[in-house]
């Protein structure tokens, strides 16, 4: 996998790897307190041409060690010991000239949060090549010329007239592509990538890190990749780094790594994450699929007006969709897909503006709203954000408090019972009753969010996206929570996420969402493992499923969508089939021809002619 | 989880920002104090606690002050336009008058009346502070339930609350006080509501402000799902999060509010003469500066100014912590 002979890195180092940290610490004195060492004795040797997975829980120190690596700390923190060995030089040693000289092109640096990164007033294409003639005696012209040909290299469509576009012009995606091209600009032999894809979708981020792969593989850079996300290092990454509190904990191939992982920490996510997926399957073998469904969504849409305008934005479309008692149904799309538009809409947090909702044979779409709270008690939510959704104010026993007294009699001693009864449910420790949202870790937030939710015995609840503001730990704890809550109470979910590792562990069926439709419907089997319709196929492979069987950069076809999500406006939305200009297997026929949601003879769902007709053959899955 | 990479005082990332919990947050227990430490807070802030000493002063004259003055703030003594002892002979004044039992001296002097400067002056916190007090604390309770109902109802109905206090803005305070107490007659009470309905615009906006970056927030939708209704959302989830801009502002408002109570007696649109009032007794004394007499306005305006100093001081310590 690893190249081995590269002139340039060779010729300086005498051990062949192009980067070597020994024994480095980096230590923040803390006003009242001990000092912290946020890297401790941290010793890492990278090869050409390598990608280096470093992972870690939050405030490990993970991207402390990789600023590190550029002789760089954030204030008040200082390099207290170590050294940083890049081709042979001492970084740490290096003149100040010497060392600005070096960073930016021999090492090249990608940060998170592209729209901030890039200079809002200067051109993309100035600020490319205002980094490549700050190392490299080239004119202007031959500057932005230069950057056109990044631009191109890195994906970008028409690089002649992006070059031109200002930070505001570019979506995020294309943002972030800027960055790999400033940072590739002068050829760097190493690349610092500091979690450069989170925030983005799957889609999008499969495109930016095939792109940045093959670049690097193109010009043998070596990649430290700083992450938190599984998915990614057992896609991309030729070895992992386990940081914890400081100091490297593991250091294996990627193979082994997912095969045996040797430190705690990540054994505990990948036995957790199957546990949680065990659970799922224990829970759907006790549903009874011929029961009547507990929530029935009958052709529900929401436009949102646009002010002085006459477009709308077209958030859901003609959603069709049931849940039976106990199931769980995942409801899976790209940001701006409507998915949490529909989880409101379903619980008249956002007003539908058609459609039916049907709970228990009861349409509760159009009653009054003050008749609707009644119903509340039985329709719950869990947020996305924990910390957000909790009062800041109310501690967990008030919290859980409302609930009761809104749906509930029970009062006194039977409620502080009840109380006592939730906190063990959920698994928050005794001793957090009375804390502060603040006061406590984002999963026991979101534990004491998920207790609201059951405080009064609910059906049905809509999980929108419970998991996307926690660690990968967390996350696994507490889908295994959702799970176990599941197959003890019995509750229907709606699980709505982005994050298909997580869908695919908990979920019975599945609703593919694109532009605010429902393209494809199907047992968890059918869409995860045989995905038919388009666009799930390339959501599909798109996702970085933590499994090295199949990695993404091995296979020969990576199959991804072209360009991004439009924005779902009336006069954005293409006239025939929603998915045209993204598609690979489109037709010219399909630009004109609004498609239908068509049921197949495997009972499953999907919006798409060529399917419908067979065109299409069903393929086996990307994996 | 000790360790952390986020010292205090660096300025956040946007990391920080994406993994809202740093690790430093999560205690395994939860405090037993909570409150800010206010007696640590006077000890260290020079400035908050000058503040405090003197609203703490100003309040107890508020209470106590007409009954340990020496003379009858209100009665003549028959000295009339008598000057202050030199400062040199204070102390000696002092333990003749306490320990000796001699008659007390004027202290800061007599007015062209023979009112005993001194015993007017700390006696006119009960006017001055009641006054002040009460409109400020009305203004705040009726300013941040139609600031909460203007942004969390945003109809019609709010517009025009909004728009007329626009319009109350628009002119001077001092100008719109004076207007309403002309307008209903010299009384406490008058004052005390003009006063009121001058000051509510500043917490009508601080509010609506302040609720309307609480609407978008996660745990006002959740308070709906839980299934509270619209008043029950507004009123006990988004009321007491919204707050803390009225409360630091109030302690500003006390202030000022008493130095309109002062401007509007020393126009005469306020208290009747002969009560005790710092604005009174400017304006009793003014004229008579340019005979000499400093003494007749000096030791209110002194008065005035040191107790809008502290409250001010008090809201501006409050503040740094709360925000």
């Amino acid at each position: 996998m690893v190249a081995e002979t590269n002139e340039s890195t060779v010729a300086g180092s005498s051990t062949g790897n192009i980067l070597e940290a020994r024994d480095l610490s980096v230590r923040f004195p803390i006003v009242d307190g001990p000092d912290v060492y946020a890297v401790r004795n941290f010793n890492l040797a990278v090869k050409p041409g390598e990608f280096v997975g470093l992972m870690g829980e939050p405030g490990c120190g993970k991207s402390t060690a990789a600023m590190a690596f550029l002789g760089l700390v954030r204030p008040p923190g200082v390099i207290e010991s170590g050294k940083v060995d890049f081709l042979g030089n001492d970084i740490f040693k290096m003149e100040e000239e010497a060392a600005r000289q070096m960073r930016g092109r021999d090492i090249g640096m990608i940060v998170q949060n592209p729209r901030y990164s890039l200079h809002p007033m200067m051109r993309v294409g100035d600020q490319i090549a205002n980094v490549y003639r700050a190392h490299n005696d080239v004119s202007k012209k031959d500057a932005w010329n230069h950057a056109i040909d990044m631009l191109r290299m890195v994906g970008i469509n028409d690089p002649d007239r992006r070059v031109k576009a200002y930070a505001h012009e570019l979506s995020s995606g294309m943002a972030q592509r800027v960055l790999i091209a400033i940072a590739l600009s002068s050829t760097p032999k190493l690349l610092i990538a500091d979690e450069p894809t989170s925030g983005l979708d799957v889609t999008i981020q499969a495109q930016f890190l095939d792109q940045m792969w093959d670049s690097c593989r193109q010009t043998n850079s070596a990649v430290v990749l700083v992450t938190q996300d599984l998915g990614i290092v057992a896609n991309y990454c030729d070895r992992v780094v386990i940081m914890h509190e400081g100091t490297i904990v593991e250091d294996a191939d990627v193979y082994t790594f997912f095969k045996s992982p040797q430190h705690e920490y990540s054994r505990r996510i990948l036995n957790l994450q199957r546990e949680a997926q065990e659970a799922g399957e224990s829970v759907l073998g006790k549903i009874d699929r011929n029961a009547a469904p507990i929530v029935e969504v009958k052709d529900m849409s929401k436009l949102f007006p646009i002010r002085a305008s006459e477009s709308k934005v077209h958030a859901a479309e003609h959603v069709d969709f049931e849940l039976r008692p106990g199931e769980c149904l995942g409801l899976v799309g790209e940001s701006g897909s409507g998915k949490t538009t529909i989880g409101r809409c379903v619980l008249r947090l956002v007003e539908p503006t058609q459609g039916e909702i049907i709970f228990r044979d009861r349409n509760i779409a159009d009653i009054r709203r003050n008749e609707f709270r009644k119903f509340r008690g039985n329709l719950q939510i869990v947020f996305q954000d924990p910390l957000d959704s909790l009062n800041p104010r109310w501690t967990v026993h008030q919290v859980l408090s409302e609930p009761l007294k809104l749906h509930t009699e029970l009062s006194g001693q039977a409620k502080e019972d009840r109380i006592s009864e939730l906190l063990d449910l959920v698994g928050l420790e005794p001793s957090m009753r009375f804390a502060l949202p603040r006061e406590m870790s984002a999963g026991r937030q979101q534990r004491a969010s998920i207790a609201r939710a059951i405080a009064s015995n609910p059906d049905f609840i809509v999980l929108d996206e419970p998991t996307s503001a926690l660690t990968p730990e967390t996350t696994a704890e507490i889908i295994r929570l959702l799970m176990d809550l599941s197959a003890k109470l019995g509750i229907a979910y709606l699980f709505i996420s982005h994050d298909l590792t997580t869908v695919k562990y908990i979920c019975h069926r599945v609703v593919v969402l694109y532009l605010g439709q429902i393209v494809e419907v199907g047992t968890k089997d059918q869409v995860f493992n045989h995905p038919r319709h388009p666009y799930s196929r390339a959501l599909l492979a798109s996702h970085l499923f933590p499994d090295t069987t199949n990695r993404r950069v091995d296979r020969a076809v990576r199959e991804t969508l072209e360009g991004e999500i439009p924005s779902p406006i009336t006069e954005n939305l293409p006239k025939g089939c929603y998915l045209y200009g993204r598609c690979p297997s489109q037709v010219d026929k399909c630009r004109d021809m609004p498609q239908e949601l068509a049921v197949l003879d495997d009972g499953r769902s999907v919006r798409c002619w060529r399917v419908a007709e067979g065109d299409l053959p069903e393929e086996p899955a990307a994996h | 989880m000790n360790e952390t990479t986020n010292p205090p005082g660096h300025t956040p990332t946007p990391e920080d920002i994406d993994q809202h919990i740093e690790p430093h947050m999560m205690i395994e227990t939860v405090p037993t104090k909570r409150k800010i430490d206010l007696v640590r807070k006077f000890k260290e802030e020079k400035l908050f606690a000058f503040g405090v000493t003197i609203v703490a002063l100003a309040i107890f004259l508020a209470f106590f002050g007409p009954v340990i003055s020496p003379y009858d703030p209100n009665f003549a003594t028959g000295n009339v336009s008598v000057g202050p002892p030199n400062i040199l002979d204070w102390p000696g004044l002092f333990i003749d008058t306490v320990f000796l039992g001699a008659d007390p001296p004027h202290w800061f002097g007599t007015d062209n009346s023979g009112l005993d400067i001194f015993s007017r002056t700390i006696s006119a916190p009960r006017t001055d502070l009641q006054i002040a007090l009460i409109a400020a604390l009305l203004s705040m309770a009726v300013g941040t339930i139609l600031g909460l109902l203007a942004g969390f109802f945003k109809n019609f109905l709010t517009e025009i609350l909004m728009r007329t206090s626009d319009l109350l803005q628009a002119f001077p305070v001092f100008i719109t006080a004076m207007i309403l107490v002309a307008l209903s007659g010299r009384s406490t009470g008058n004052i005390v509501v003009a006063l009121t309905i001058v000051y509510m615009p500043i917490f009508i906006r601080l509010t609506r402000a302040e609720v309307l970056g609480q609407m978008p927030r996660g745990y006002v939708e959740a308070a709906r799902a839980v299934g509270n209704s619209e008043f029950a959302v507004a009123f006990r989830h988004v009321l007491p999060n919204s707050l803390v801009p009225s409360l630091i502002q109030l302690s500003t408002t006390v202030g000022f509010a008493i130095l309109l109570t002062s401007g509007l007696s020393f126009v005469g649109a306020g208290v009747r003469p002969p009560t005790a009032e710092w604005g009174l007794m400017i304006a009793l004394g003014a004229p008579q500066i340019i005979l000499g007499e400093w003494w007749q306005s000096i030791f209110p305006g002194v008065a005035i100014s040191l107790t809008i100093f502290g409250f001010a001081a008090v809201g501006h310590g409050l503040e740094e912590d709360y925000r």
